[in-house]
C-alpha cells in the first residue's frame, strides 16, 4: 500500500501550479520537436537542460520528462502526414502510417498513433509504479549475452517484415548490416570500410540519414510520380462518423498494444537500447505474431500501433535503469542524468529513499503528461489533415528541405546531406524493383548493438558460442535465443502449417 | 500548424547562420554555441565534468553563448580527435580530454594524429584517480577484503576485468598492475564507466579499475567496494579506502587528467579567452564543492607548465604502450 501514498503524493507534486505548467508547456514543446525532422528528444532535452538551473530539480525533471514524452507523441505526426520520419522513434511508425494516410486513412493512422501512445505510456508507468526495484535487478542481469540473445530474436522477426520474398529481405538485412559496419571498430578502435578515405565515415551512418533519405526523399520521389503533382486527397471530412470509425479500428489493435507495451518496456530498461530498437522490435514482431501479417506495410492501424506504443513504453522504462542505477537507458535519459547530477542527486540505488520527492512527483507527472498529451493529440488531428489538402506540387519542395535539414541536424556535416540523398535515390529506386527496404534501416540500428553485444560475449566465454545456450549460467540468455530459433524458422513452416490445418478443417 | 511554422522555423535559423557568420571586432567572446567534445560516451566521468562545466558557465552566464556537449565515442577517442584535428582553426570548438588523447595518437597512427601540433592545450582543471572495485557480494571474489587478498586471488585465477575499451586507462592500468604484481585478467570493454559499473553489480565482471564518480552511486548503496586508491594519501571522499602508498606499493600511482583544449591555430586572443573562461569555472564555488565530494583531486595548471605535464604523461603513456605490446 506504501506505493500508492507515495504515488498519491507524487501526482499531488505534479499537480502543483508550476509543476502542472511545466508540464503542459514541455508537452507542447516535445510534440513540435518531434514532428520537426531532425529534431529528436535527445536535441530536445540537451537543448532545454540550462534552463533548468533556475527551478527546483522536481519541476526541472518533469518538465524535461513531458517534452522526451511529449516528442514520442509528436514523431508519428510527420511521420504519417510526410512520411518523414519526425524522429529516431517514429521511424517504424512510418512503415504502415505513411499508407494508411495515402489511402485517405491519415484520421485511423493519427489517432491509432495516439492511442498507442497513450496505453504504452500508460501501461509502462504503472509497471513502473509497482515493480521498479525488482526490475532494476532485472536491468542488472542483463547482460551481453542476454543483450546478443534479444537483438537475434529482433533480426529473427525482420525475417518476415519483407513479405514473402524472403532472400529479397535479407538482401535488404544484409545490406543494413554492412552499412551498419562503417565507421570505427567498437572493440580495438580501428577505422573500418572508410570509402575513399572520407573522413565523413569514420562517425559511421547515421541510421536517421538511412531512413529519412528512403523514407523522405524515396516516398517525396515516389508520389510525386503517382500524383503527377495534384493534391493527394481531396475529399477529406473530419465529422463524428469519421472518428467513430477511427477508434473502431483500434478494437484489432489490442494484441500491438499488448506487445508494444510490455515489449517496450522491457527493452526499455535495459541500458543503452531506449525507444527507437523497441519500436522496430515491437513493429517486427506484432506483424509475426498477427493473422493478417501480410497486410503489414500496406497500411494496417495495429503497424502504427505497435510501434508508437512501444516507443513511449520504452522512454518510460528508460527512466528505470537512469533512476535506480545511475546508467542511462536511452540517449535521452543519458541527458536527463547529467542534468539530476547538475542538480545536485546521486542517481543510484539509494535515490528512492533519499529524494522521494523527486522520483515519485517524477513518476506521478508521467500518468498526467500522458493524459494531456493524449488530448492535446486527438484535439490537434483536424489541423494535422490540412497538410494532405497541400497540393503535393507544393508539399515536395517543403519535404525535401524538411530532409535536408533533418539529414543536417544530428551531425552538422555536409557530408550526411550527400548521403541522404543518396539513400533517396538507392531507395526509390529497391521500391521501383520491389526490395523491402524496411529491414534495411532495422539492421542498421541494431547492427551495432549486436556486434558489441556479440564481441563482448565472445571474450567472456574464450570464443565459444555456447554461452549463449547455457542453460544453468546464462538461462534468460538461453531462452531467448530458443524463442529466436522458433521465429526465425516459423515463416518457413507457417506456410505448411496453415496447408495442414486447413485441410484437417475441411475434412 | 505544422508546415508554416517549420517553413517559419527553417527560414529563421537560415538568417541567424547568415547573421552569426557576420565577424567583429575583438576581444574575443564566442559568436555562436561552443562545441564541447566528449571523447567517451554518456554516463562516464569525462562526460560528467563536461557537462557539469556546461552547467557552471549557463547558470551563472560566464560565457555570451551556450555550451553545447557533445560526445563523439568512437574507436578510444580516435572520432573526437580527427574530428577536432580538422577544426583547426575553428574559435567555437573544445576538447575535454580523457587520457586516451595521450594514447590513442600512438595506438592509431593511422588516424594522423599529431598530439602535440593538431591542438591548442588550454587548462588542466582536475585530477581524477583510479580504485580497484570489486562488488561486495561478487561470486568470484568472495572473502577478499584487502588489496593483497585480492592479488593473491588474481594470480591464481582469471578474473574478467571490465573496462571502458581497448586501450583505455583502464587497460594500460592492468598493463601495469600485471607487470607489478604478476597476474593478468581477462579484459571486457564496454561503453562508459556507467555500463562498467553495472557489469560489475550485475555479476559480468570480478573487478574494475574505476574513477570515483563512476561508481559513486553503487559505493554508496553498498553494492561496491573499493581495495585502494592509486595515489599516495587517503581521498576524503573514501575514508576507509587505504592509498597504495600506505599498503607499501608506491609504484601503483596513476591519474587522469580532465584538461581541455582547443583546435589547433587559433588566434592567442581566443586561446586566452577561453583559458579565462574555465579559470571561472574552476573558481566557482559550486564546481569546487562538487568535485571534492566527489573523489576528486582539483589541480588547475595552464601556460607552460601545463605544456610540460602533457609532454610528460605522453612520454610515460608511450611507455606504458610499448611495455604493454
Amino acid at each position: 500500500m506504501d506505493v500508492f501514498i507515495l504515488l498519491l503524493e507524487g501526482i499531488f507534486v505534479s499537480f502543483q501550479p508550476l509543476n502542472l505548467g511545466l508540464l503542459i508547456f514541455g508537452c507542447l514543446i516535445g510534440l513540435f520537436v518531434g514532428a520537426m525532422p531532425g529534431l529528436g528528444s535527445v536535441n530536445g532535452v540537451a537543448i532545454l537542460i540550462p534552463i533548468t538551473f533556475i527551478i527546483p530539480p522536481t519541476a526541472a525533471i518533469i518538465f524535461l520528462a513531458a517534452v522526451y514524452y511529449g516528442a514520442m507523441y509528436g514523431g508519428a505526426i510527420s511521420s504519417v502526414m510526410l512520411g518523414i520520419p519526425g524522429a529516431s522513434t517514429a521511424v517504424a511508425t512510418v512503415f504502415d502510417g505513411r499508407p494508411l494516410a495515402v489511402k485517405g486513412e491519415a484520421m485511423t493512422a493519427l489517432t491509432a498513433a495516439a492511442v498507442g501512445s497513450f496505453v504504452g505510456g500508460t501501461v509502462s508507468v504503472i509497471l513502473f509504479t509497482l515493480f521498479a526495484p525488482p526490475l532494476a535487478e532485472v536491468a542488472l542481469r542483463f547482460n551481453a549475452p542476454e543483450t546478443f540473445a534479444l537483438m537475434v530474436m529482433a533480426f529473427a522477426t525482420f525475417v518476415g517484415l519483407g513479405g514473402d520474398d524472403v532472400p529479397k529481405t535479407i538482401f535488404s538485412i544484409l545490406i543494413g548490416l554492412a552499412l551498419s559496419t562503417i565507421g570505427l571498430d567498437l572493440i580495438t578502435g580501428k577505422p573500418r570500410l572508410i570509402f575513399f578515405n572520407i573522413p565523413g565515415f569514420l562517425h559511421g551512418i547515421n541510421f536517421l540519414v538511412l531512413a529519412i533519405g528512403i523514407y523522405g526523399i524515396g516516398e517525396m520521389l515516389w508520389t510525386l510520380e503517382e500524383t503527377k503533382g495534384k493534391v493527394q486527397m481531396s475529399k477529406l471530412s473530419v465529422n463524428m462518423k469519421e472518428v467513430g470509425r477511427a477508434f473502431g479500428a483500434l478494437k484489432k489493435t489490442i494484441m500491438a498494444m499488448n506487445i508494444g507495451s510490455f515489449l517496450g518496456f522491457f527493452v526499455g530498461i535495459l541500458p543503452a537500447a531506449g525507444a527507437t530498437p523497441a519500436s522496430l522490435m515491437s513493429y517486427g514482431i506484432t506483424k509475426q505474431l498477427s493473422k493478417n501479417s501480410k497486410e503489414f506495410g500496406s497500411g494496417v492501424p495495429a503497424g502504427v500501433v505497435a510501434p508508437e506504443c512501444a516507443n513511449n513504453s520504452a522512454s518510460t522504462g528508460s527512466m528505470l535503469p537512469m533512476l535506480t542505477l545511475g546508467i542511462p537507458g536511452s540517449p535521452t535519459t543519458a541527458i536527463l542524468l547529467g542534468g539530476m547530477i547538475l542538480w545536485g542527486l546521486t542517481p543510484g540505488p539509494l535515490l528512492f529513499t533519499q529524494e522521494p520527492e523527486f522520483v515519485w512527483g517524477l513518476i506521478g507527472s508521467l500518468y498526467i503528461a500522458n493524459f494531456f498529451t493524449l488530448v492535446l493529440n486527438i484535439a490537434l488531428i483536424p489541423a494535422f489533415l490540412m497538410v494532405l489538402r497541400i497540393p503535393f506540387a507544393i508539399l515536395a519542395p517543403v519535404i525535401f528541405v524538411l530532409c535536408v535539414t533533418g539529414g543536417y541536424a544530428p551531425t552538422q556535416s555536409l557530408h550526411d546531406v550527400w548521403l541522404m540523398l543518396l539513400f533517396g535515390f538507392a531507395g526509390y529506386i529497391l521500391r521501383k524493383l520491389d526490395y523491402p527496404v524496411a529491414p534495411a534501416v532495422l539492421s542498421i540500428v541494431l547492427g551495432p548493438l549486436a556486434e558489441k553485444a556479440l564481441r563482448q560475449s565472445l571474450i567472456l566465454s574464450d570464443g565459444s558460442m555456447g554461452i549463449f545456450f547455457d542453460m544453468s549460467e546464462k538461462p534468460i540468455a538461453a531462452i531467448i535465443m530458443y524463442i529466436a530459433i522458433v521465429l526465425l524458422i516459423m515463416p518457413a513452416f507457417g506456410p505448411l502449417y496453415r496447408k495442414f490445418f486447413k485441410k484437417a478443417q475441411t475434412t | 500548424m505544422s508546415i508554416i511554422k517549420k517553413l517559419a522555423l527553417v527560414i529563421v535559423s537560415l538568417s541567424l547562420v547568415a547573421v552569426s557568420s557576420v565577424s567583429s571586432a575583438k576581444p574575443f567572446s564566442p559568436k555562436k554555441p561552443v562545441e564541447l567534445i566528449i571523447p567517451a560516451g554518456q554516463g562516464g566521468g569525462a562526460d560528467e565534468i563536461a557537462r557539469l562545466v556546461q552547467g557552471v558557465i549557463e547558470k551563472n552566464d560566464y560565457a555570451s553563448k551556450p555550451v553545447i556537449p557533445i560526445n563523439k565515442a568512437g574507436g578510444s577517442g580516435g572520432e573526437a580527435m580527427t574530428y577536432v584535428k580538422k577544426k583547426a582553426g575553428d574559435e567555437h570548438t573544445l576538447i575535454i580530454t580523457l587520457n586516451n588523447v595521450l594514447t590513442t595518437p600512438v595506438n592509431q597512427p593511422e588516424l594522423g594524429i599529431d598530439f602535440f601540433n593538431d591542438f591548442t592545450p588550454l587548462a588542466r582543471l582536475i585530477t581524477d584517480t583510479f580504485l580497484v572495485w570489486i562488488a561486495t557480494e561478487g561470486k568470484n571474489t568472495a572473502g577478499v577484503e584487502t588489496f593483497d587478498d585480492f592479488i593473491d586471488l588474481a594470480r591464481g585465477n582469471g578474473l574478467v576485468m571490465g573496462g571502458t575499451g581497448s586501450m583505455s586507462e583502464d587497460e594500460l592500468l592492468l598493463g601495469m598492475m600485471r607487470g607489478q604484481f604478476g597476474f593478468d585478467a581477462k579484459y571486457v570493454p564496454y561503453s562508459g564507466g556507467g555500463a562498467v559499473a553495472k557489469g560489475l553489480v550485475g555479476g559480468e565482471s570480478d573487478f574494475t579499475l574505476n574513477n570515483p564518480s563512476e561508481q559513486m552511486g553503487f559505493y554508496q548503496s553498498g553494492d561496491s567496494k573499493a581495495l585502494v586508491m592509486m595515489t599516495p594519501e587517503r581521498n576524503p571522499a573514501f575514508p576507509e579506502v587505504p592509498s597504495s602508498y600506505e599498503l607499501g606499493y608506491p609504484d601503483l600511482e596513476y591519474y587522469m587528467m580532465r584538461a581541455f583544449m582547443a583546435p589547433a591555430g587559433i588566434d592567442a586572443e581566443v586561446e586566452k579567452y577561453y583559458t579565462g573562461l574555465l579559470h571561472t569555472v574552476y573558481h566557482d564555488n559550486e564546481f569546487q564543492t562538487f568535485n571534492i565530494d566527489d573523489g576528486k583531486l582539483m589541480s588547475w595548471l595552464e601556460g607552460f607548465g601545463l605544456k610540460d605535464f602533457l609532454a610528460i604523461e605522453y612520454a610515460k603513456h608511450g611507455e606504458i604502450i610499448k611495455n604493454f605490446n
